[in-house]
């Protein structure tokens, strides 16, 4: 059974080796300066980059600097009538608000980006105070930070949780004998709203939540319990929420060993072959996730707006071997955005590329043509949202099923999430 | 109702014996050496890595990669002994900053080796064991857990009770001091405390690498529950430490299925508290000397 | 006279040092101040002889307390309308101190039953229901993502000048006036005959309470006292970054907390002030500017702590001691050798 079992395992230990050879060279020499000579612009990374939230950070860094280096590579960003070189510069701020301060502070002032990426959440309002008096765009991974007070701060890529509606929606298409579900999320700024999303989807689709939905707490280790006390209600679908890859697995098994044969349905399958090792092919088919591999064919397909996803996982998994996940192509994707965004506007001031981002109200998201949205769920328009891939398990691949429009399901159905989203008190003027 | 009453049973018999583990191996190292170790959850980490090391990368097989984890932690426990506690004996709160240094390192050290994220684990087997009551069942997996437990235990009992090395491990427990004046040597009894609890650290965190989220920061959580354990048993006796590991695990489990994790928490450290206030040396403690 | 004069001079370095920081520094530099009370106060508390592992939930409920005063959102909004709409920001803190030091009050009843490692373990525990009790309750609390928008310090007036508090460098000087106000307050607190008594507790307790000193009544006076001012502490904090959260007062900034005291000292006053400026600098400036990868940040942070305790088991403030008397004995012996031999 272990035969089949990581090929990868040598390349990773190898790769142990020259990181840590990596990091100690990088102790003594700051490479950074190499590139100063030409124009170049640089891009704030400011994301814990080490302890308990470091996987959503640390992947995603280096995501963006194989980013660069190809954007690098094929002759930069031009900008108006000048061609700058891109380099990413990092500051951890271990997701603690004062550390976050402390980075933006220097990403600003001492290092002058143009540009800030962030994961948001906790280490956001320290951020958004000193980015909306030096006037810099930055940008979230968690739309929940959005709020009319934020003004410079946008959410491009993953408008989580507004698309996990495509899942319920073409889960209720396709299988419209599935009449009952449960619910459980970790209890924080990503399992709520997405809660009330799914509860809104179910509700639009004709689909029974049985009993309130079970929130965890993220120290959670032992999820037997959760799951017994889930199961105990005989759902036909199980709805995994946004819970982490690190707990989805987990329940994954335990709803397997605990004898579940129904539907499941989750934002996120990380690491889904590694889940379909610890439970079964069976168990995992058909199981409807929000996240595409990066090699999927359907990823060629032209509306499509990240650059070469096929060649960009394959380089990915050569370098940082198990690292990959959601957030190493976020990142990446929201540069992208932003290197139209600096084209358009033949600039690489902020501002500029802020009003050219946003002009016209459409913007290109990973996933195609999107529009500039949000002002009724987050008080702004600075999220952006278009289609999303409904992906599938068959035979043990995911594979993207269907791109379904997230406006359309919210032109039709907007008072349900509303509903929802204040019964959970995450809208923005419950966010206080 | 009953069905969910006796799988949620089963599953605080896993807690149980998973922290009763955990919690002695602490309770070790305190009793006989003083210090604080609260590095205790990164030498748990330490284990479950040595799993991902040599059974999930190199294929070992998985008793072949325990018992590697059992002997590394176990080894590392003894190097810390003789590096960091033994030059801070008569000093808790150095021993106790120098647990944090090590800390540190270990998860430094681990994250730069196998990344930041959670690792991945194939089960060892998928076999789930059915009790003849309705769908009760415990996946053979756990099983092992809650087996390797109760030997491990026992064999540890036995060896306390009936070796000259559990008498002078028992003695220098209750007093240092005297223990010294007896002929006991301190130095070699603290090594051999150390092996074995940060043995039985490391092997629990090596049983339950294929269970639980395996990454480099995994000890927090285990650390926090081990104290409150070792407190409301008793510091010292490791009679305490189990029984309050079997106390702790069924009301947290209980509540986390009936009602949320968060006030199963709560619930967990009110009983130890009150459990405290009524008896001020734990359950099974002795008047705590200086 | 020297004293006077390394004041003077002390005092100069902390007003200056804004001009020579730069701006990622200057923010530290408000931290660092904010810490340096929480060492201090915790230091009381550990003058007899009692270490709690609850300190910083502490500064958590001044830290919430201030910032739910300041704005009551959690009242109806008419009740609110009618009270004035919360307190001013600068008495929010005050009152932030005030309920932490009632919560220490609370607390101390049963905590102060247990004695040594019960004591660090149960102050904890209690800290810890405090903490999950802000992640339970998402009324008025927050719950885990905790209270986002905090309000910040008002503007000070000054003549024509007006000087924003959301800037590191004015921030910084009020966190100076007001911390420096406190640490003179618990300076006086242990040179007087309280705090001998504090100090008493800690060696001879039974020989103290035998002579009719209620150990109780004095560790919890100094348990509350060292709330009050983690409360403020806490306030400090929370009014800058204008967000509180419970994972920001878990166990492990409390393991800062108990790094920075044990490796400065606690035998002297400044031992404890010692431990975090020296550590704060070198991780969060030097090793950040030396440009060390993240990870090598924390592993160099580990060795560096086992060597402090392995090389200077008594603390920072140990080696500058052992300087002092080492430049004593030499002062001393010049004098001596200056001296006519008069045998």
């Amino acid at each position: 059974m272990a035969g089949r079992f990581y090929k990868k395992g040598l390349s990773r230990r190898s790769f142990m080796g020259t990181t840590a050879a990596g990091m100690a060279l990088a102790a003594t020499a700051a490479p950074r300066s190499s590139l100063a000579a030409d124009d170049t612009v640089k891009i704030g990374f400011l994301a814990p980059l080490t302890g308990e939230v470091a996987a959503w950070g640390a992947p995603g860094l280096f995501g963006c600097e194989i980013w660069a280096e190809r954007v690098n590579a094929a002759g930069g960003i031009k900008a108006g009538n000048k061609t700058y070189k891109v380099e990413i510069v990092s500051y951890d701020n271990e997701y603690a608000p004062d550390k976050a301060r402390a980075g933006a502070q220097k990403l600003i002032n001492e290092d002058e980006v143009k540009f800030i990426m962030m994961l948001g959440g906790d280490t956001m309002p320290p951020v958004v105070q000193v980015a909306n008096r030096a006037e810099m765009l930055v940008s979230t991974l968690l739309p929940s930070d959005l709020t009319p007070d934020t003004p410079y701060l946008i959410a491009p890529c993953e408008v989580h949780p507004i698309y996990n509606v495509t899942g319920v929606d073409w889960l209720a298409a396709n299988k419209p004998e599935l009449k009952t579900a449960v619910i459980c999320a970790q209890d924080d700024a990503l399992g709520r709203p997405s809660v009330a999303t799914y509860l809104a989807a179910f509700e639009a689709a004709g689909i029974e939540v049985l009993d309130d939905p079970l929130f965890f707490d993220i120290t959670t280790t032992d999820f037997a319990p959760v799951m017994t006390a889930l199961l105990a209600k005989n759902p036909d679908i199980l709805c995994l929420d946004t819970c982490y890859s690190d707990y989805v697995h987990p329940l994954a098994e335990q709803a397997y060993l605990q004898g579940y044969k129904g539907q499941i349905i989750s934002c996120t399958a990380d690491f889904y072959d590694q889940m379909i090792e610890k439970t079964s092919k069976e168990f995992m088919e058909g199981l409807i996730f929000q996240f595409p591999d990066f090699d999927d064919p359907a990823l060629n397909q032209p509306q499509i707006n990240f650059n070469d996803p096929n060649g960009f996982f394959t380089e990915y998994n050569k370098r940082w071997p198990g690292e990959w996940g959601a957030v190493s192509w976020e990142y990446a994707s929201i540069m992208d955005l932003w290197k139209a965004g600096a084209e358009k506007a033949a600039s690489v001031e902020p501002m500029d590329v802020l009003v050219a981002m946003k002009s016209g109200g459409t913007g290109k998201h990973a996933f195609g043509e999107a529009r500039w949205w949000g002002k009724e769920l987050f008080g702004i328009d600075n999220a952006l949202v278009g289609d999303w891939p409904v992906v599938v398990i068959e035979d043990g691949k995911a594979v993207i099923k269907e791109y379904r429009s997230i406006p359309a399901w919210w032109d039709k159905h907007k008072d349900l999430m509303i509903k929802h989203f204040e019964a959970m008190g995450e809208m923005y003027y419950q966010r206080a | 109702m009953l069905e969910l009453i006796l799988q949620t049973s089963v599953n605080a018999i896993y807690a149980a014996s998973f922290m009763a583990l955990v919690a002695v191996g602490l309770v070790m190292i305190f009793g006989v050496m003083r210090v604080i170790n609260f590095a205790h959850g990164e030498l748990y980490m330490l284990g479950s890595y040595c799993v991902v090391f040599f059974y999930a990368d190199q294929q070992f097989p998985i008793l072949v990669a325990t018992c590697i984890g059992l002997v590394f932690v176990g080894v590392t426990g003894i190097l810390m002994e003789r590096a960091l506690f033994r030059p801070l004996r008569d000093n808790p709160l150095g021993g106790l900053i120098a647990s944090i240094g090590f800390l540190l390192c270990a998860q430094a050290i681990i994250s730069m080796g196998f990344g930041v994220r959670a690792e991945h684990v194939p089960p060892t087997t998928q076999q789930v064991i059915g009790l003849g009551i309705g769908s009760v069942a415990i996946p053979l997996q756990r099983l092992y857990v809650v087996i390797a437990a109760v030997l491990l235990l026992t064999a540890l009992y036995v060896f306390l009770r009936h070796t000259r090395f559990g008498w002078a491990l028992r003695a220098c427990a209750q007093d240092a001091k005297a223990a010294a004046l007896q002929g006991i040597s301190l130095n070699q009894t603290a090594r051999i405390a150390m092996f074995i609890g940060a043995a039985l650290a490391g092997t629990a965190g090596a049983l339950t690498a294929p269970l639980v989220r395996v990454y480099p920061y995994m000890g927090h959580s285990v650390i926090v529950t081990a104290f409150i354990i070792i407190i409301v048993g008793g510091i010292g006796s490791l009679e305490g430490a189990i029984v309050a590991a079997i106390l702790y695990a069924f009301v947290h489990t209980f509540v986390t299925t009936f009602a949320d994790g968060v006030t199963a928490d709560i619930v967990g450290l009110l009983l130890m508290l009150m459990v405290l206030v009524v008896r001020p040396n734990g359950l099974f403690g002795t008047r705590e000397r200086a | 006279m020297t004293r006077w004069l390394g004041f003077a001079i002390l005092a100069v370095l902390l007003v200056g040092a804004p001009f020579v920081l730069s701006f990622s520094q200057q923010e530290i530099a408000v931290f660092l101040v904010i810490n340096v009370l929480i060492v201090c106060s915790y230091r009381l508390l550990t003058l007899t002889g009692e270490w709690s592992l609850g300190h910083f939930v502490i500064v958590g409920v001044g830290g919430y307390a201030s910032a739910l005063l300041s704005k009551p959102t959690w009242l109806p909004p008419e009740t609110a309308a009618a009270l004035g709409g919360g307190l001013p920001v600068p008495l929010a803190m005050l009152a932030g101190g005030c309920v932490a030091a009632l919560v220490a009050f609370v607390l101390s009843f049963p905590l102060f039953r247990l004695k040594g490692f019960y004591f660090l373990i149960g102050s904890f525990a209690a800290g810890e229901v405090i903490r999950l009790m802000w992640k339970k309750f998402r009324d008025p609390f927050g719950g885990p993502k905790g209270l986002k928008s905090v309000e910040g310090f008002p503007d000070i007036q000054l003549g024509d000048i007006s000087l924003p508090m959301w800037d590191a460098t004015n921030y910084y000087y009020l966190c100076l006036i007001v911390v420096g106000l406190s640490l003179w307050v618990l300076y006086r607190i242990e040179r007087s005959r309280i705090g001998l008594t504090f100090h008493a507790l800690h060696w001879q307790d039974k020989l103290a309470e035998s002579v009719g000193v209620n150990a109780w009544r004095y560790r919890m006076l100094a348990f509350v006292i060292a709330s009050f001012f983690a409360g403020i502490a806490g306030a400090l904090m929370a009014h800058y970054l204008g967000t509180v959260n419970p994972n920001m007062f878990d166990v492990e900034p409390m393991v800062f907390v108990l790094i920075w005291v044990i490796v400065g000292g606690t035998a002297t006053f400044y031992g404890p002030i010692l431990g975090v400026v020296v550590l704060t600098v070198l991780n969060e400036i030097v090793l950040r500017e030396l440009g060390v990868a993240d990870q090598m940040r924390h592993l160099i942070y580990g060795l560096l702590l086992i060597l402090a305790v392995l090389f200077l088991p008594k603390g920072l403030e140990s080696g500058i001691e052992r300087l002092r008397s080492r430049f004593r004995r030499r002062e001393d012996s010049a004098a001596r050798a200056a001296q006519p031999d008069v045998a």
